[in-house]
């Protein structure tokens, strides 16, 4: 339960490392990051490394109106997945 | 050289995809998990895990020193290769192992300091949930309903709001976390994210070979009772691990999230075991007290303590264990904390589960109610609990 990781990738795009926090956290953390995310739009990855949340993160994020661009796997139990906002 | 390479994609495409590799649909993972239950009762017993690990706990105290009997009295202190019970657990951390490695969906998690207290605090309250209600949520709810014992049934009444109450704590921490950062950090603390080729899938290979070698022993030692329970545990490891069926999500996110699909699904799968069970029974096939337990405020308060455990600790007694197998430390702390808690209740209480002033009678529906009764009952409450989670779905998308 370490502070996420946090950056910014290039203009308009973000990163949060979720790794290390087990499922429903990333879940329950997409709300507090929406409001969290720099003001004008654009696109953020996540990545986490919990199975359930490579499906559970994309289905909340697109009920809440989201574009998810991409989920895929990038390491033996991690995944990013990247929403427009 | 064609003709194999073809036949390796029709595997891929048709077998190593859909069962290894993308997550089973729920619902696909419970009715898996309701046929899997019927069968294993047909040939043994229900789907039950905490009970064996409280053995494990009293035999842990045991070996430092501490005199204590097993809490459950069909679970005595017994060395764990011999236990045809544990034989069931280790099935399942096995069958979880072998299909995570295949699905490279293995991962050593490490958490920090507070997420191993947590853990292990979790499974402390399940471990007393357990003894209490008895036993866990796959065998005192899930088990327990379709067996057609009242105490099922009021397990899950305690379970909601104890569920409620750890999602609360999951959100506030969340809430927390994020509320730290400030995308400020180096973008090269993040890594590199381009999937290379492993040899994992090749270990998971191994797992099962394992797998097959313990059956292979048991059966020359004339003790295929225990290879057949060894085979149903990594059954219920893959349905586990591949359609990730959790019965603490299912509970957790009811009022939390009002998400209440995956508790639906486990619903449809309650009634199809309760037939299943119910011709069992009826036949003589199964003992009318399998997986009866005993029945009265105790199953209510073991259901509040053991759900607000099982939220916290991030999984219930199957799921702890199972999830121990795909690498969660904080979640091995669990499985630590819930043995001993539960292995030392004699200990605390003075008595064994189910005896004394805590623990009411247990209930067998059919016997109040007659079959008919109990079936149009037990239906009738499945049914009314099912229209509820929808309504509660309705209310949040009109909210």
């Amino acid at each position: 339960m370490h502070k996420p990781v946090s950056c910014k990738l290039e203009d308009g795009s973000y990163c949060i490392d979720l790794r290390g926090w087990m499922c429903p956290y990333p879940k329950y953390m997409l709300d507090p990051i929406f409001d969290k995310l720099p003001k004008g739009g654009g696109k953020v990855t996540l990545l986490v490394d919990c199975p359930s949340a490579s499906t559970d993160v994309p289905d909340v994020a697109r009920k809440k109106g989201y574009t998810v661009k991409d989920v895929s796997q990038v390491n033996d139990g991690e995944w990013q997945v990247i929403i427009e906002y | 050289m064609n003709t194999i390479a073809a036949m390796g994609k029709i595997i891929r495409d048709t077998l190593y995809e859909p069962v290894f590799k993308r997550a089973w649909p729920i619902w696909i993972g419970v009715l898996a998990f309701a046929v899997t239950n019927i069968l294993m009762a047909s040939f043994a017993r229900g789907l039950g895990v905490f009970p064996q690990m409280s053995m494990w706990g009293a035999s842990i105290l045991n070996g430092i020193g501490i005199d204590v009997d097993a809490p459950f009295k069909p679970y005595q202190v017994t060395p764990v290769h011999l236990d045809v019970h544990s034989m069931i657990n280790f099935g399942i951390l096995l069958g979880v192992l072998g299909a995570a490695l295949i699905a490279r969906e293995f991962k050593l998690r490490t958490d920090n300091w507070r997420g191993y207290v947590q853990g292990f605090l979790g499974g402390v309250l399940m471990g007393w949930g357990t003894v209490l209600t008895p036993p866990c949520n796959v065998g005192g709810f899930g088990t327990a309903v379709m067996a057609l014992s009242l105490s099922g049934f009021l397990m899950a009444v305690g379970m909601i709001p104890g569920a409620y109450i750890g999602a609360k704590l999951l959100q506030w921490q969340s809430t927390r976390a994020i509320g730290m950062i400030d995308f400020k950090d180096d973008p090269d603390r993040i890594g590199d994210r381009k999937l290379k080729p492993s040899r994992r899938p090749f270990l998971g290979l191994f797992v099962f070979l394992l797998i097959f070698v313990a059956v292979i022993v048991y059966s020359v030692y004339d003790m295929s009772n225990f290879a057949v329970l060894l085979l149903f545990g990594v059954v219920f490891g893959i349905i586990f691990q591949r359609s990730r069926l959790c019965f603490a999500a299912g509970f957790r996110d009811i009022f939390a999230a009002r998400d209440t699909k995956l508790l639906r699904w486990i619903l449809v799968a309650e009634m199809v075991g309760m037939i299943g069970f119910s011709i069992l029974k009826f036949n003589g096939y199964l003992d009318s007290n399998h997986f009866v337990f005993p029945t009265g405020i105790n199953s209510i308060a073991g259901g509040f303590i053991f759900g607000i455990g099982m939220v916290i600790a991030g999984g219930c007694g199957s799921g702890i264990l199972w999830r121990s197998a795909e690498g969660y430390v904080r979640h091995w702390f669990a499985v630590i904390g819930g043995m001993l808690a539960a292995g030392s209740w004699v200990l605390l209480y003075g008595a064994k589960v189910g005896e004394g002033w805590l623990y009411g009678d247990p209930v067998f529906l059919p016997d109040v109610y007659g079959w008919p009764g109990a079936l149009v009952l037990g239906f009738g409450i499945l049914i009314a609990f099912y229209i509820i989670l929808v309504l509660v779905e309705v209310k949040k998308k009109n909210a």
